[in-house]
């Protein structure tokens, strides 16, 4: 009859004593569990949103800043633009994993046809003259594939000697290549035309043109931005595609080119321009993208850029997008922080008060065992066997039914939230194409093994601490004392 | 001699004065003897009974088991190896039977106890006058008087030579508390234990072997 049998056989001969602690550490091990369960979910969510986001970060103006300033100080701002050598100083970081920096440029062209999107009623071209939206890159493998934003299933990307003598090679999409019947390998010609709209002809007459025949080295299928969506962002969304089907990858030393010699022809019928013209000595405009080595590294990265920035530039973090779209998933998480801090202070003291209860008509038990000589830690062993061996069996249980529980108050809870907040969609040069469904989507609660372990070390510590707490003040009591 | 009081002290604080129960106490008990200690209520019988059997410490003074001091034995281990204890309210765990009961101590002593301790039980149960049949019930559907014998049986499970007594019959008829004497006497001059008992009733003082009483903290040895 020892400690553990005397402790197996009171559980089994106190049933309504055990059915009362039982019943208490289930219904708050449901909460407790419902609210790990919640706050593992967003967890998991902030991990896979932010993995799909990435962890890049461009340079930009930093508009709030400019927003701060009187009108005076305004006239007298001058943006220095980002030259490439601040742009690869950065780039060579020890946070960055690798870095490219981008150009746009836009072509005409005789005989490719602009891509319309499948829908016949959208007419969304820009007029013929600047068509289509040329990409320069200065990062061979190009950033937008090895960032999953678009895909290569034809042909290759750029090799670097491509890139550094400005070969007139490009990638371009399946959509474009089906449209007009291109593969890989074939030459397309396009037309850099130099207009002028200071005219009457509201069209604009055209200075002078030349052909830039770009050969196709591999083509691209856009990742798109969402699958399905529900309501009024379609339209938005195909636009936002048709813009990338329509973009053309090439070096951006290629743009270079073009973009030198349209200045050139501007300035020599333009005398107002070619003063400007000669004057900015840095006239070409870069955006850096930096793809670093984890999202833990945004925040030092930022750090340590923006002393190196000129005035009035900023870094922005794709990451910081999260806060954007997350919104009923963050309040879902932040509510359920609250929930579980309360939970866990009222289960310490109700547990407490009931392990308590559960003590006192055991005390003069206690006291017994002590008389016949029992050491001071196998009484305490057995009501800790009495007790944890209940709370084991009830945490059990309210771990996967208080699961349940989760799954169901925050499908009810994040549906309530969305309809208020509404969907929020973020577009920007990072094209991260998620949206607060996509978020939603990815949270699934779930009984991870993690979680489970949280759970019943949470649990049963607490448990365990309102039982030894009081254990130990009786037994320090002499045994004439307990039993008196 | 197996048991001795060496000016044993014990008070209670009431603010500034100490109220004493026990005075510089001295006794002596022996093997194969039945003590009675006497006293009014209120005069200390519990108390000093309580040093003798370490549920409580003196103040000053020792109390030798063997001629060795049971503070440096450890009060645990005194407890659980050298002595069997009863109380006026038998103190047995309504949870368990009667022949459970009676196995707790055996769990918890170290004393050598034979390997079939289930059988040793009841053969104990069955010395004191508790069959079998009763043996396996729960104490609380025993009458008071059973539920003594069960309190006796447990404080000979663990094989020891000090038997204490607070008030065994307190709570029992007459004709019950005589057989619960005689068993006491039987334990004492057969099987050569040493008993004390405390009690407030003269007739259990007369059939003991030795009384000593307690008055205002002054225990009185009787030849
Ligand atoms: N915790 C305490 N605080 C103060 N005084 C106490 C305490 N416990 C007991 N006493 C007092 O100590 C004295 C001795 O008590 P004790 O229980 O030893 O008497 P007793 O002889 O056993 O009496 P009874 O025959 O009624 O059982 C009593 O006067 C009692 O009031
Ligand atoms: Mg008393």
């Amino acid at each position: 009859m020892n400690f553990v049998k005397r402790g197996f056989l009171s559980i089994l001969r106190r049933k309504t004593k055990v059915l009362i602690l039982f019943a208490v550490i289930f219904i708050l091990g449901n909460v407790i569990s419902g609210a790990i369960s919640i706050q593992q979910a967003t967890g998991n969510v902030e991990e896979s949103i932010k993995e799909r986001i990435g962890a890049s970060a461009t340079l930009e103006i930093d508009h709030e800043a400019l927003e701060e300033l009187s009108e005076e100080e305004w006239m007298e701002i001058e943006f220095e633009n980002l030259g490439t050598d601040l742009i690869e100083k950065i780039g060579n970081l020890s946070y960055v994993k690798y870095y490219d920096y981008t150009s746009m440029f836009w072509f005409a062209s005789e005989n490719l046809s602009y891509y319309q999107g499948e829908n016949e009623e959208h007419d969304i071209s820009f007029g013929s003259d600047y068509e289509f939206q040329f990409k320069g890159i200065n990062y061979p493998a190009v950033s937008d594939i090895e960032e999953g934003k678009a895909k290569l299933v034809d042909g290759r990307v750029f090799n670097q000697e491509e890139i550094d003598n400005g070969a007139t090679v490009g990638l371009i999409s399946t959509k474009l290549a089906e449209l007009n019947n291109v593969s890989v390998g074939d030459t397309i010609v396009f037309e850099n035309k130099v207009m002028d709209y200071d005219t009457d002809d509201i069209d604009g007459t055209l200075i002078d043109a030349r052909e830039v025949p770009i050969e196709v080295i591999g083509i691209f299928e856009t990742q798109t931005l969402k699958e399905e969506s529900e309501d009024g962002f379609d339209s938005f969304i195909d636009f936002m595609d048709i813009d990338f089907q329509n973009t053309i990858y090439t070096s951006n030393q290629v743009i270079s080119n073009e973009s030198r010699w349209r200045n050139q022809v501007y300035a020599s019928v333009d005398e107002e321009y070619a003063e400007y013209y000669e004057e900015e000595e840095q006239n070409e405009y870069f955006r850096p993208i930096y793809v670093l080595n984890g999202p833990d590294d945004s925040e030092a990265f930022a750090e340590e850029v923006k002393p190196l920035l000129p005035p009035f530039y900023t870094v922005i973090n794709a990451m910081d997008q999260y806060d954007n779209i997350a919104g009923p998933v963050e309040s879902m998480s932040n509510l359920s922080g609250y929930v579980l801090t309360a939970a866990v202070i009222a289960t310490v003291l109700i547990i407490g008060l009931v392990v308590l209860l559960f003590l006192r008509d055991r005390k003069h038990e206690l006291g017994i065992y002590l008389s016949l000589g029992e050491k001071r830690a196998r009484v305490v062993g057995q009501i800790v066997i009495e007790v944890m061996t209940v709370a084991l069996i009830a945490i059990t249980l309210s771990l996967f039914t208080g699961n349940l529980l989760a799954s169901s108050v925050s499908d009810t809870l994040i549906e309530a939230n969305q309809d208020q907040d509404q969907d929020f969609y973020y577009y920007s040069e990072f094209q991260t194409n998620l949206t607060t469904s996509d978020v939603i989507e990815s949270y699934e609660v779930e009984l991870s093994m993690q979680y489970v372990i949280i759970f019943y070390l949470v649990g049963l510590a607490t448990v365990l601490v309102s039982t030894v707490i009081p254990l130990v003040y009786i037994v320090r009591l002499n045994p004439k004392k307990i039993l008196m | 001699m197996l048991l001795q009081a060496k000016d044993v002290n014990y008070y209670y604080q009431d603010g500034e004065s100490r109220r004493y129960i026990l005075k510089d106490t001295n006794a002596q008990f022996d093997k194969g003897k039945f003590y009675a200690i006497l006293g009014q209520s209120g005069s200390g019988k519990t108390t000093f009974l309580s040093l003798l059997s370490a549920l409580d410490s003196p103040k000053s003074g020792s109390i030798l088991f063997d001629n060795v001091d049971i503070k440096q034995l450890g009060y645990e281990k005194y407890r659980r190896n050298k002595i069997g204890i009863i109380f006026q309210s038998y103190n047995l765990i309504p949870t368990l039977t009667a022949v459970e009961n009676v196995l707790v101590p055996m769990s918890i002593t170290e004393n050598e106890i034979p390997a079939d301790r289930l059988t040793v039980a009841y053969n104990l149960l069955d010395y004191i006058g508790i069959v079998k049949s009763k043996a396996d019930r729960y104490v609380n559907k025993l009458s008071g008087g059973e539920q003594q014998r069960v309190a006796i049986a447990r404080a000979l499970a663990t094989n020891v030579e000090l038997i204490l007594a607070d008030e065994p019959t307190g709570n029992l008829d007459e004709e019950m508390e005589q057989e619960i004497v005689d068993i006491f006497k039987k334990l004492a001059h057969e099987h050569n234990k040493c008993v004390i008992v405390v009690t407030h009733s003269n007739e259990i003082a007369e059939q003991a072997d030795q009384i000593l009483t307690l008055k205002k903290g002054l225990l009185t040895v009787h030849e």
